[in-house]
């Protein structure tokens, strides 16, 4: 195995140098390219706003991709000089490798832990390179192995359990409580930035209607027209709450909105026996948390939120040495693959080229002996050249899977090839 | 084949229950496709062989051993259908302590009597009884139906409670939403009331026309069937017409299901008039 992975990650280049190394789907392209034809490899990027990384696999007797024309080819693509780069590079070899991409792909290398996207990401990079006929045997073995180990440890461990961000998590709050969202109102309090982000998430539910409140009416009707919702007047707020399910607030008021008083007195009673679910992300917080019981209203503010963020993220660290362990048991099942598909073809030309003498050999001799044996011993004359056959071949055979093993299989392949007459 | 059939007791569906709800909770706890798989051939197995056991004995559902393992079977099934339905939901944790339950008192209480005789297991099978068989079979579903609401009451408390604590949402073990929950042991309440009332009335009409039972009226069976009819009334009009929130609802739910457990295990008229005839 030649197999070389090389590049930068958000552990050893900042924002500003990843983003110039990157690659857009144009310039993966011409790379790729470049790296096929210069030198004559196999090759894949994989270019994510968290990292930049090459692929490369040569055959066993060319010189390595190494980490020098590494920085001079990212240099050369991205006109940065190389000796900026070099600092920035790491590098994996062959075994080494295989456990990177595994890792990488299973979000063990990620800023955040378990994230889900960066599977598909390297699905996406292999599948760019196999397209433009960059990968060969090696990758094409390797990426499917990365995938299938990534997926062996999102179903085996929890590493990927919960979600990140606050927006994904108020919306599986939301997703405790309501079973359908087409016949639920949602109730968007204010307008800011975090409120269109959770919006965004909530419009994914198909809401069957959605109100828009602000202070500023230009500001409720510019917000409603984004969302397809329908502005409400501020000063119906209470009217508003409710008739809303789910209430999300974002006002930048400096007090309480809805003091746990007006709450009771104006909106609970005028309410039926429907669940209220406040996603109230606004700091200082809009609704006074007090009002929330668990049973007919709900109210999670960003702490709340926040709280769930950081457990998740805690709770994955638990999961990191399974995965690794698992990492580990499929990256040994790689090699071993590999390497028994590089020494099985000779193995097999070597039995089959045996085989052939002995039916030589043994096809003669029992013709001769024909009338004066019983099937019986023409049986045991047969077995006893098939033992000796076995015998004969176990050691070669036995030294090049051992010889496979360490990567040292060249010599030997080439010296039994010889020595049994097997064609090239 | 008969031989089989008669091999079949409570222990193969017992310990194949038991079997599927250890395997559940260990899927629980290391989350692994096969634990699961192998739960649900458990299941299926015990669901199996408690059909089995059914064709084979026809245990009379007038006898508290017999009405407990119809309903048990029934929820058997209710496990079944949402262990496949809902396979990432924490169903089988909830469903089978309720069958394993129903199973296991059905096993205490046919060990404390005598072996069912003859008349027994033909009870409800004859064309003289066969509204007593009705009788049986809507007070079977509606035991079913108070079953499936407690069921889902236990799961409303517990994901209220947690939404309550506001814990994580996608931490411990998956539930059902509230929504859901609460539509679930409303039409189970909704379908169990009418079924509970003509089952009642098609008892109190066949009491009448037992003439040596007219001593029956207060027995505990008919006591707390009543008792079980005027708290599925209470519910009702809790839900209905007060609009009183689901927690309270899904406590009054866990209360009626008490309250059929015991009207399960106690003797039913019909059953002991044919034991003496």
């Amino acid at each position: 195995m030649n197999l070389r992975i090389l590049g930068c990650n958000f552990q050893t280049a900042t924002v500003d140098l990843r983003e110039k190394l990157a690659f857009n789907p144009e310039q993966q392209e011409l790379a790729l390219r470049e790296l096929q034809s210069r030198y004559g490899c196999e090759a894949a990027i994989l270019s994510t706003c968290n990292r930049v990384e090459m692929m490369i696999a040569r055959g066993p007797d060319e010189l390595p991709f190494d980490i020098g024309l590494a920085s001079e080819f990212l240099g050369e693509m991205h006109h940065v000089p190389a000796s900026a780069v070099l600092p920035l590079l790491y590098e994996h070899v062959n075994e080494f490798a295989v456990r990177h991409l595994a890792r990488v792909t299973a979000s063990l290398d990620s800023l955040i832990v378990g994230e889900g996207q960066i599977a598909g990401q390297v699905k996406q990079a292999f599948e760019f390179a196999q397209k433009l006929g960059t990968t060969g045997p090696l990758l094409n073995a390797l990426f499917p192995h990365a995938l299938r180990t990534a997926k062996r440890i999102r179903t085996e461990t929890g590493i990927s359990h919960g979600h990140v961000s606050v927006s994904s998590v108020a919306v599986d709050y939301v997703r405790q409580v309501f079973d359908h969202f087409q016949d639920k109102t949602v109730l968007v309090i204010g307008a800011g930035k975090m409120a269109r982000l959770t919006l965004k998430h909530l419009e994914d539910l198909k809401p069957g209607r959605i109100l828009v409140t602000n202070r500023s009416p230009q500001k409720a009707q510019e917000v409603a027209s984004m969302c397809g919702g329908q502005p409400w007047p501020w000063e119906q707020l209470d009217v508003a709450l409710s008739q809303a399910d789910i209430a999300l607030s974002t006002t930048g008021a400096p007090e309480p909105i809805m003091p746990a008083k007006r709450f009771h007195e104006k909106v609970l009673p005028h309410r039926g026996s429907g669940i209220l679910v406040v996603l109230d992300i606004a700091v200082p917080r809009d609704f006074d948390p007090s009002i929330h019981d668990g049973d007919r209203v709900c109210v999670f503010n960003i702490d709340d939120l926040t709280r769930i963020r950081e457990q998740t993220i805690a709770a994955r660290q638990k999961h990191i040495y399974p995965a690794e362990q698992i990492v580990e048991q499929e990256a040994k099942r790689f090699q071993n693959d590999w390497d028994r598909r590089k020494s099985g073809p000779i193995i097999q030309q070597l039995r089959t080229q045996v085989d052939k003498v002995r039916v030589q050999v043994v096809g003669p001799l029992l013709g001769k002996l024909n009338g004066k044996l019983t099937p019986a011993e023409k049986e045991y004359i047969e077995g006893a050249f098939k033992l000796f056959q076995n015998k004969l071949l176990h050691t070669p055979i036995a030294a090049l899977q051992e010889a496979s093993k360490e990567g040292e299989s060249r010599k030997l392949m080439e010296a039994i090839r010889k020595l049994f007459g097997l064609s090239e | 084949m008969t031989a089989l059939l008669h091999d079949v007791t409570f222990t193969c569906f017992g310990l194949s229950y038991l079997l599927a709800l250890l395997l559940e909770l260990a899927a629980m706890r290391w989350p692994r496709p096969r634990l699961r798989i192998l739960g649900l051939v458990f299941g299926t197995l015990g669901l199996l062989t408690h059909s089995l056991y059914l064709a084979s004995k026809h245990p009379t559902p007038a006898k508290p051993y017999g009405a407990l393992l119809s309903v048990a079977w029934v929820l058997a099934i209710f496990y079944l259908y949402g262990a496949l339905h809902y396979t990432r939901r924490a169903w089988a944790i909830f469903v089978l302590p309720i069958v394993l339950g129903l199973v296991g008192l059905a096993f205490v209480v046919v060990r404390q009597s005598a072996p069912p005789s003859e008349s027994e297991l033909m009870f409800g099978m004859s064309g003289d009884h066969i509204w007593g068989a009705v009788h049986g079979v809507l007070l079977l579903l509606a035991s079913v139906g108070v079953c499936v609401g407690f069921i889902a009451s236990i799961m409303y408390l517990i994901q209220a409670r947690r939404l309550r604590k506001k814990l994580n949402p996608l931490g411990g073990m998956r539930l059902l939403n509230l929504e859901r929950l609460e539509q679930m042991n409303r039409q189970a309440v909704n379908l169990a009331f009418p079924l509970l009332t003509l089952g009642l009335l098609l008892g109190a009409v066949l009491l009448e026309q037992y003439h040596n039972l007219a001593n029956q009226w207060f027995s505990p069976k008919v006591l707390g069937t009543f008792g079980l009819w005027l708290v599925f009334l209470v519910l009702l009009y809790l839900r209905y017409a007060v609009h009183v929130p689901a927690r309270r609802l899904a406590w009054f739910t866990i209360l009626a299901f008490s309250l059929m457990v015991l009207v399960l295990v106690a003797a039913h008229p019909f059953a002991q008039a044919e034991g003496r005839s």
